[in-house]
C-alpha cells in the first residue's frame, strides 16, 4: 500500500478512537466510532480479492446499523432528558439500545456472526486492528454509561459471548477464525464485570489487547493461517513456535501467566457480589477457549508433526523480516502477573 | 419442500391428472429442481427441468439409450400412478432434518468435519465425489443450453457395471432463435451445493489440499473443470475459478491432476483482468462444462473425484496481475 494511504488510515484510525475517548458529547463519540468503521475499510479491501471485499461489506454493514441503533438511542435519551452529555443515559429504552449497538460493535453473542467471517476474509494486519484496536472506542463509551446498563442484559450478552465463543471455536482450522471466537469471549468476560468493577474491565481488555496483538505479529512475521502450518512451524522457527504457545495458554488464563490476572480478579469480584453462579458458568466456558488452544499448542509444539524433507533445516537461514514489537509484547502477555497487587491497587 | 408442494396444491395427490402434472410441472419445475428425489420414489432427474426429453429420446437409439430408471423430471406418465402421502413425508422429512442436526452438534465434539483433529491435519487424500449407486447421482445437475432454448442434449447415467458415471449427449451450436443470443452450444453437470440440516448451505473446507484429482476417460473433447466458492453474496454468484481438461479419448482411463493455483478467475462468463486466487476454504461446487463449438455426441466417464496434497508444489497462484492490464490495481 502506498505510504500516503497507509499515512492517512492510521491518522483516522487514531483521530477515530481519540475523538470517542476525548468527547463528552455523544455526536463527537459517535462521529469517532464513524471514523473508525470507514477508516479500515480500505485497509480491508487491499488484498485484490473478492473475499476481502466481502468481508469489508459484511463489516461495514454491520457497523453502520449498530451506529444507526446507537445514533437512535443517543436521539432518544437527548429528547427524553434534554441532555447529550456523555455520562449516563437515565432513559431505560435509550440505555437498552446503546448497550445492543455496542455489544454489535464490540461482536458480542448474539450479534457475533459477522467476526468470523470478516477476520477470515482479511489479511492478518487488518484482522489485528480489526480485534484490537477497533474494540477500544466501544469500551470507552461502556466504560462511560456503565453505571446505567441493565445488568440482566449484560449477563446475556456476557453469557452467551463465552459460550458461543468456545462453542464456535471448537472446530476451527483457520487460525483468524480461532482469534475471532477467543475475541468474542473475551469480550464476554469483559461485559459480565463493567457494571460491577470497570476499571477491571479496563484491565481485561488491556490484556487482551496484548496477548493477541504478541498473536497476530507472530503469525504475520511466519505468515501462518492454519493450524497445518504452525504445525510446522517449530522447522521455520523455533522462537516463534514458543511465543505463540505462551501466548495461547495466557489467552486462556493459566496461571503463572498474565492472562491469569484478569481472569482471576474477575472472577474474585463476581464472588464477592454473590454471582456465585455466574463466576461458575464463566470459568466452565473458558474452559472451551483452552480446550482449542491446546490443541493448537499440541500439534504445533509439543508434538513434531510429520513433515517432507525439504520443509526441514529452514531455521538455519537469517531472518529477514523484523520482530519489533513481538519480544515487548511477549514479555507484557506472559510474565506480568507478579504484578498483580499493583494492578489491584490500582483499580 | 413437501409442506410448499402441499400447502400450493390444497390437499393430498391421490390420483394425478395431466392438468395438474403440467400446472406443477410449470408453477413448481423450478422450485423442485434442485431437490432431492427422494419424494418421487424411482423418477431420476437427468435433464434440466424445464425440457421435455423423454419421449424424443426415446425414440433415438445407440448413445443415447435410456435405462429404465432415467425418466425427465416433468414426465410422469399417466399409466403409472404415483402414491405420495405428503403427511408421512412431511414428518420423515423433519426427523430426518431433526437427526442431521443431532449428528452435526455430536461432530462437533468430535472434531473439524466430524474427525479428530489430527486426522484432519493428518490427511492428504480425499475422495469427494464417486459413482457407484443412483444415489451418488443424486448429487450432480446437469444442464445445457436447452435452459435458453438451444438444442443441446445432456444425460447422465452409471455406467460400466455401477463403477463410474456416464455423462453423456449431443452438443448441438444452433442459436435459439430468440435474436439475442450470440453463442450456444454448451453441456455441464455441477455438483449440488452441499447441504446441512434444515437445508443450510454449507461448504467444502479444501485448505489442507491443493491439487484436484480426477479419473476419467473421455472421448478427446477438451472440458472446463468451473470450480465455485461460497455464494452467499448474490454479486458473488457469478464468480467462477476454471481450468481446461482435455481427454484422451483412448479405451484407457486418464488421471487428471489440476493444482488449484492454476484455477483462472472469471465472471459471468468473461475472463477477469484482476486475477484472484481460489481460496480453497469454502469451495461450494465443482463441474464440468462442454463448450468447444463442435457439433456432434459426446461423453465423459468419471470414475472419482478427489483431492489431495501435493507437497511438491509449492506454487500459490499460478498468473499476475499487472498495472498495465488492471488499471485499478
Amino acid at each position: 500500500m502506498s505510504p500516503y494511504v497507509m499515512l492517512i488510515i492510521s491518522a483516522s484510525l487514531l483521530l477515530g478512537t481519540s475523538l470517542t475517548l476525548l468527547s463528552n458529547h455523544w455526536f463527537t463519540a459517535w462521529m469517532g466510532l464513524e471514523i473508525n468503521t470507514l477508516a479500515i475499510i480500505p485497509m480491508m479491501t487491499y488484498p485484490n480479492h473478492s473475499r476481502a471485499a466481502e468481508s469489508a461489506i459484511k463489516y461495514f454493514l454491520t457497523q453502520a446499523t449498530a451506529s444507526m441503533i446507537m445514533m437512535f438511542a443517543i436521539i432518544y435519551n437527548a429528547w427524553m432528558t434534554n441532555q447529550w452529555t456523555l455520562f449516563q443515559i437515565s432513559n431505560q429504552v435509550a440505555s437498552t439500545l446503546m448497550t445492543l449497538a455496542l455489544a454489535t460493535k464490540l461482536g458480542l453473542a448474539p450479534f457475533h456472526f459477522w467476526v468470523p467471517e470478516v477476520t477470515q476474509g482479511i489479511p492478518l494486519s487488518s484482522g489485528m486492528i480489526l480485534l484490537t484496536w477497533q474494540k477500544v472506542a466501544p469500551t470507552s463509551i461502556m466504560y462511560q454509561i456503565s453505571p446505567s446498563l441493565n445488568m440482566k442484559i449484560l449477563i446475556t450478552l456476557a453469557i452467551l459471548s463465552t459460550l458461543l465463543g468456545g462453542w464456535g471455536g471448537l472446530n476451527q482450522t483457520h487460525l483468524r477464525k480461532i482469534l475471532a471466537y477467543s475475541s468474542i469471549a473475551h469480550m464476554g468476560w469483559m461485559v459480565i464485570i463493567i457494571s460491577i468493577n470497570p476499571t477491571m474491565a479496563l484491565l481485561n481488555l488491556l490484556i487482551y489487547i496484548s496477548a493477541t496483538l504478541t498473536l497476530f505479529l507472530s503469525l504475520n512475521l511466519t505468515s501462518t493461517t492454519k493450524i497445518k502450518s504452525l504445525a510446522n512451524l517449530w522447522n521455520k522457527s523455533t522462537p516463534m513456535t514458543l511465543i505463540i504457545m505462551l501466548t495461547l495458554l495466557s489467552l486462556g488464563g493459566l496461571p503463572p501467566l498474565t492472562g491469569f490476572m484478569p481472569k482471576w480478579l474477575i472472577l474474585q469480584e463476581l464472588v464477592a457480589h454473590n454471582n456465585i453462579t455466574m463466576a461458575m458458568l464463566m470459568a466452565f466456558s473458558a474452559l472451551l477457549n483452552l480446550f482449542f488452544y491446546m490443541r493448537i499448542i499440541y500439534t504445533s509444539a509439543l508434538t513434531i508433526f510429520p513433515s517432507t524433507n525439504n520443509s526441514k533445516l529452514q531455521w538455519c537461514y537469517p531472518q529477514t523480516k523484523k520482530i519489533t514489537l513481538i519480544p515487548l509484547l511477549t514479555v507484557i502477555s506472559s510474565m506480568l502477573l507478579p504484578l498483580s497487587p499493583l494492578f489491584i491497587t490500582l483499580s | 419442500m413437501a409442506l410448499l408442494h402441499k400447502l400450493l396444491n390444497g390437499t393430498s395427490f391421490p390420483k394425478l391428472c395431466r392438468m395438474q402434472d403440467v400446472a406443477r410441472c410449470f408453477l413448481l419445475g423450478p422450485v423442485f429442481a434442485g431437490y432431492p428425489s427422494r419424494l418421487y420414489g424411482s423418477i431420476k432427474k437427468t435433464e434440466a427441468a424445464s425440457g421435455r426429453s423423454s419421449p424424443e429420446v426415446n425414440t433415438q437409439g445407440g448413445l443415447e439409450k435410456q435405462t429404465k430408471g432415467e425418466v425427465g423430471l416433468d414426465l410422469i406418465s399417466p399409466k403409472e400412478k404415483i402414491e405420495i402421502i405428503f403427511d408421512k413425508a412431511i414428518r420423515t422429512e423433519i426427523k430426518d432434518h431433526f437427526k442431521l442436526l443431532a449428528k452435526e452438534l455430536v461432530d462437533r465434539w468430535r472434531g473439524p468435519e466430524g474427525c479428530p483433529l489430527h486426522e484432519v491435519l493428518l490427511e492428504n487424500t480425499r475422495v469427494m465425489w464417486q459413482f457407484r449407486s443412483d444415489e451418488d447421482l443424486d448429487k450432480w445437475l446437469v444442464t445445457s443450453d436447452r435452459t435458453i432454448g438451444g438444442r443441446s442434449k445432456a444425460f447422465l447415467k452409471m455406467a460400466s457395471n455401477n463403477q463410474s458415471a456416464l455423462f453423456h449427449g449431443i452438443l448441438n451450436t444452433e442459436l435459439p432463435h430468440d435474436g439475442e443470443t450470440q453463442r450456444s452450444g454448451y453441456c455441464a453437470m455441477t455438483s449440488r451445493i452441499p447441504r446441512g440440516a434444515f437445508e443450510r448451505k454449507k461448504y467444502y473446507d479444501w485448505s489442507n489440499f491443493n491439487t484436484l484429482y480426477l479419473r476419467v476417460r473421455g472421448d478427446g473433447r477438451p472440458w472446463m473443470v468451473n470450480i465455485k466458492t461460497d455464494t452467499d453474496l448474490v454479486q458473488k454468484s457469478q464468480h467462477l475459478h476454471s481450468y481446461f481438461m482435455f481427454t484422451r479419448g483412448g479405451p484407457y482411463w486418464q488421471e487428471v491432476k489440476i493444482p488449484f493455483s492454476k484455477f483462472f478467475f472469471s465472471s459471468k462468463g468473461r475472463i477477469q483482468d484482476n486475477q484472484q486466487q481460489l481460496l480453497t476454504d469454502q469451495i461450494s461446487s465443482i463441474g464440468f462444462t462442454l463448450a468447444d463449438k463442435v457439433n456432434g455426441p459426446f461423453y465423459l466417464e468419471l470414475d472419482f473425484i478427489g483431492v489431495f496434497h501435493d507437497p511438491t508444489h509449492t506454487e500459490e497462484f499460478a498468473y499476475e496481475n499487472s498495472k498495465k492490464i488492471c488499471g485499478n490495481l
